[in-house]
């Protein structure tokens, strides 16, 4: 009746899941409780949950991505600290519970920390820079995080339901067979990733069109903000390579559920061939989480510079060929698989090759800054610290694609130092830079600048202090997923980085204590004009937070850097342009569609994982039916009125006509 | 947005401003297409009326074929300046799916080659 | 702070008035009209939705190519059982070939009644597309439920698993094709030829084309190409 599923799911012999499942238990329900007795549920099913505002739904993007990171941080935490303590000594984490720490810190940080950030802010801010009012497909846009929350939701259920995979982030065969892994472990993993992986390429496929079919008049291609070619960029790799993941992941659930035999390794099955179709697409998956990255310094540097960004067509070049490149380079993540000399040179050589495109965009950041009045506000000190400590992990990486170099270091710890190198550096950094740049776009307050300052100043210390060991002793031989250790000399490492977890995880509460303190003095801190950073792009030229339908008329680019040269001509001539025939605007309705199908989604996800399967069956139609349902509405779009547009367009231009007249008094401007 | 159609654009498989004879006439052409090609590959496959070694060469090279005719006569792509963007999306997943095959079946050939005799192998 | 103090505007302005001579960015005027680059703003909503889908198709082809690959890495794999000589039944091939190719035909009619909006056309064309369509899928259940009872499945090698998952997953695409079919039907009778609809319809055309397209790699890669051995 219930499959597999029985009380023994719930792990009442093994303390720390338990009493986390039951914080995480009491706090949830704590919250869905406050909020029902508060009378919030109204608001917030209409507003958030049903939203198709590509805003609101990058805001709950970015909001998962956020708890997803503090729970892999803690997997993290959780990680150095058995390691300083278990040399040649057990430590407090049994093996089977270590492996699935390590396996879920994996997952949750790419699938459903990064992934989300970073889709997130392709969301808010690309359709803004575009100068549109939403994306190609808005109700699609809703599914597809829904479907990614869906995900989230399976991960953390297996914490208190079951157990996780036991097999690292990417679930290598054999062991992920039946045979070798017959728990729920690998397919709790499985079913998250499959579900999740079906939102994120839908996302690709809205981006991709919005970018290419959806700007504004007279946006050319090459009068784009660099940050909407980077969306379009990763989008690109997006559409390309989830489908080989959704495939591998498919022939994997296949064998297990089935006994089919594409990886197992008895009656002809070929385990390698996993390795190399996941590959494939993994390490895609990485550019396609560093390229929004890079596009969010490139709108960072030009800002707090107060230059156009240099070279603006090689940085275009030089996305596309990163784009095109970084899906040939696959298998140096296994050039000790035994391919061979030939096979693993050309691999190695298009590894090295690929470093050039990064190449040209760290030359052109630099130049950038060069010549121009430097800000070191906090998005400016991350990009500082970006290009600092991504170049050395680029530059790690650039080792490791020589083949007999990555035959020593393959799978220890100097991998594991270099890909976070990259990934911290890279990626993380520009997601903290973003948030603090794009923030007051997003809720009409700037955040706290000293806290953020010290905020970054913890995270990078804390970063090099975690990793610099680990580079150190995967040198000297240590491998990755080490459960304990057995070699003495190796614990000042151990202890070095655990004294580095401990600064970033003060970096950590610094960065809530700077939310924390933002809100309460946000009147403080409140942007009035839209434009607190004296920025370049479109997003800019309106107000903060920015109003639904994001433009009241939608612009007509005449140039590069299409906001710059709207406020440079209305700062010369001291005038704002003429109010213009405000006219009704068509506005996409909201739908629960998305709620309704990750929910089925869900069900049937859970019941797939423990073998229920009428519940999946059921769980299956009733995503179908709430599919046909939204394919019958009759109402897509509604009408807003030309009074409230006119109205909230009329503040903005009071606030910016303000903005004018403080200028000509303090900015001696006087003809 | 007004309802003009953009002349300068269109998506693929869609061509708004053909009339019905243009359109089925493309249709019959399409299929007449395709069937000869069909049936060249079933006869190629099942007489062998050309060199033995050649006759897989030859399948491909009608399935190339046929699926152009798929794409030109059905599905509209062409080089028009309207279906630039289709046709670039068209080369991209193409060079996907021919990194994906060859160079998987590239890689898996030469690992294969370097595994172990099975013979050889521990039995667990 | 930054909110007040606009530096590099300032900066800008100023540099402007005091250096005419450096022109700073070179530009090229005002939109360029009818370029197709999307310069005249967003284009129009069938457009959208059909490149929208146009690039899903794409990927569902990746899909496809990585069951291909894995097809032809493990076509030699047959544990001791049959291989791709043994299960290939051409006449069968012929027929499913045969029925998909005129679905296809058939498909396009349709639409061309859908543009000269014309129900009853569109629903019979569309309703011999569906017949086509489900002769190949009946034709292909049939297949495997005969392979089936002679111990043929794809549990028995690696050979077995690769040729049923290609193909299979073909003929499930089919199958949800058919379903998506019938949806359309009851959607233009009941709502006619209101532009969505339309717009689905495209994306339908769109989607039993690519599946033809596929079918001719795999009626070539493997059965053809099987039967020569």
């Amino acid at each position: 009746m219930f499959g597999k599923l029985s009380w023994s799911a719930i792990p009442f012999d093994q303390p720390i899941p338990l009493i986390t499942s039951l914080i995480i238990v009491v706090v949830v329900l704590g919250v869905l409780i406050y909020t029902a007795v508060k009378g919030w549920w109204p608001y917030i099913w209409r507003e958030w949950i049903t939203t198709v505002d590509h805003k609101r739904i990058g805001i709950m993007y970015c909001l998962l991505g956020v708890l997803m990171l503090i729970r892999g941080f803690a997997d993290a935490i959780m990680m150095r600290t058995q390691q300083a303590v278990a040399i040649n000594a057990p430590g407090y984490l049994p093996a089977e519970h270590y492996n699935q720490i390590f396996s879920a810190h994996g997952t949750i940080m790419i699938f459903f920390a990064a992934m989300p950030l970073v889709i997130g802010f392709m969301n808010f801010v690309m359709p803004l820079q575009l100068g549109v009012r939403d994306v190609a497909f808005p109700t699609l846009n809703s599914v597809s995080f829904w479907l990614t929350a869906s995900g989230a939701l399976l991960v953390n259920v297996s914490l208190f339901i079951g157990e996780f995979a036991r097999t690292g982030w990417l679930p290598y065969p054999p062991l992920s067979e039946a045979a070798y892994s017959p728990g729920v472990g690998v397919d709790y993993y499985l079913w998250a990733v499959q579900i999740s992986g079906i939102g994120t390429m839908m996302t690709g496929i809205n981006f991709v069109t919005t970018v290419l079919k959806l700007r504004c008049t007279g946006m050319g291609y090459f009068r784009m903000p660099m940050f909407c070619w980077t969306t379009l960029a990763s989008s690109l790799i997006i559409v390309a390579v989830f489908p080989i993941l959704t495939a591998t992941l498919a022939m994997l659930t296949l064998d297990r559920y089935f006994g089919f035999h594409f990886f197992t390794s008895d009656a002809g099955g070929n385990p390698m061939m996993f390795m190399n179709l996941i590959w494939a697409w993994g390490h895609p998956e990485v550019y396609i989480l560093v390229l929004p990255a890079f596009g969010i310094f490139s709108e960072i540097f030009s800002t707090f510079s107060g230059k156009p960004l240099f070279g603006y067509r090689s940085m275009v070049a030089a996305t596309l060929f990163i784009c095109v490149v970084s899906m040939m380079t696959w298998l140096h993540h296994f050039f000790t698989m035994g391919a061979g000399a030939a096979v693993n040179t050309a691999f190695g050589i298009s590894t090295s090759i690929i470093a050039v495109g990064t190449g040209v965009k760290i030359y052109n950041w630099i130049f950038t800054m060069y010549g121009g009045r430097v800000r070191f506000d906090t998005p400016m000190l991350w990009s500082l610290g970006f290009i600092f400590t991504f170049v050395i992990g680029g530059m790690t990486g650039v080792l490791l694609a020589v083949p007999p170099a990555d035959f020593i270091v393959h799978n220890s710890m100097f991998l594991v130092a270099h890909f976070h190198n990259v990934i911290v550096g890279g990626v993380v950094f520009a997601l903290f830079a973003g948030l603090e740049y794009w923030f007051p776009k997003a809720f009409g307050f700037r955040l706290h600048e000293g806290w953020g300052k010290t905020a970054f100043w913890f995270a990078l210390i804390g970063f090099w202090v975690t990793f610099t060991p680990l580079y150190i002793v995967g040198m000297a031989g240590m491998t990755r997923r080490l459960q304990h250790l057995d070699v003495e000399g190796w614990r000042p490492y151990m202890q070095v980085a655990l004294i580095g977890v401990g600064i970033l995880i003060i970096g950590a509460i610094c960065q809530v204590i700077q939310l924390v303190v933002s809100i309460v003095q946000r009147e403080k801190l409140r942007d009035v004009t839209g434009d607190p950073w004296d920025g370049r792009s479109l997003e800019w030229a309106t107000p903060s937070p920015a109003p639904f339908f994001n433009f009241a008329v939608t612009p007509n680019v005449e140039g590069e850097e299409p906001y710059w040269g709207i406020k440079q001509k209305a700062i010369e001539s001291q005038v704002l342009s003429p109010e213009p025939d405000y006219q009704p605007i068509e506005m996409p309705v909201n739908s629960g569609v998305g709620f309704y199908t990750a929910f089925f989604a869900s069900v049937t996800g859970f019941a797939l994982i423990w073998h229920i399967w009428w519940l999946a069956v059921l769980g299956l139609i009733g995503a179908f039916i709430a599919f046909v349902v939204l394919a019958w509405r009759d109402v897509h779009e509604y009408e807003v009125p030309a009074e409230i547009v006119a109205k909230v367009d009329r503040a903005r231009r009071a606030a910016r006509e303000a903005f004018l007249e403080r200028v000509e008094r303090e900015g001696r401007l006087a003809s | 947005m007004s309802d003009l159609e953009r002349h300068y654009d269109s998506a693929p498989g869609d061509e708004p401003q053909d009339s019905p004879g243009h359109w089925v006439r493309t249709y019959l052409l399409g299929l007449g297409f395709a069937t000869i090609l069909t049936i060249a590959s079933f006869w190629i496959a099942a007489a062998h009326p050309i060199w033995g070694p050649a006759v897989p060469v030859a399948l491909i090279v009608l399935a190339i074929a046929q699926m152009g005719v798929h794409l030109v006569f059905f599905l509209h792509v062409t080089t028009g300046p309207d279906n630039t963007n289709n046709v670039l999306a068209l080369a991209f997943g193409v060079m996907v799916v021919a990194l994906v095959v060859l160079g998987s079946i590239w890689i898996m050939d030469h690992l294969n080659q370097n595994m172990m005799p099975t013979d050889q192998q521990m039995q667990m | 702070m930054s909110n007040v103090d606009f530096p590099a505007s300032v900066e800008a302005i100023r540099r402007r008035r005091e250096e005419p001579g450096q022109a700073g960015h070179h530009d090229h005027g005002g939109p360029v009209a009818g370029a197709g680059h999307g310069d005249t703003g967003p284009a129009t909503k069938r457009i959208i939705v059909g490149y929208g889908f146009w690039i899903f198709l794409l990927s569902d082809i990746v899909m496809f190519s990585c069951f291909f690959a894995t097809y032809a890495v493990l076509q030699h794999a047959t544990a001791g059982g049959p291989g791709i000589r043994q299960i290939v039944e051409l006449p069968r091939v012929e027929w499913e070939t045969a029925f998909l190719l005129m679905s296809s035909f058939t498909c396009g009619l349709s639409f061309a009644a859908t543009n000269a909006r014309n129900v009853l056309w569109t629903q019979i064309f569309l309703v011999i597309t569906g017949l086509l369509g489900l002769g190949f899928v009946l034709l292909e259940v049939q297949e495997f439920i005969g392979l089936t009872q002679q111990g043929i499945i794809p549990q028995r090698s690696g050979f077995l698993t690769g040729f049923f998952s290609l193909v299979g997953t073909h003929g499930l695409h089919v199958s949800a094709g058919l379903l998506w079919l019938g949806t359309m039907l009851a959607q233009v009778q009941v709502k006619g030829f209101r532009r969505e609809i339309v717009h689905r319809l495209i994306c339908f055309n769109l989607f039993w084309h690519a599946l033809d397209i596929v079918w001719v790699g795999i009626f070539t890669i493997v059965y053809l190409l099987g039967s020569i051995g």
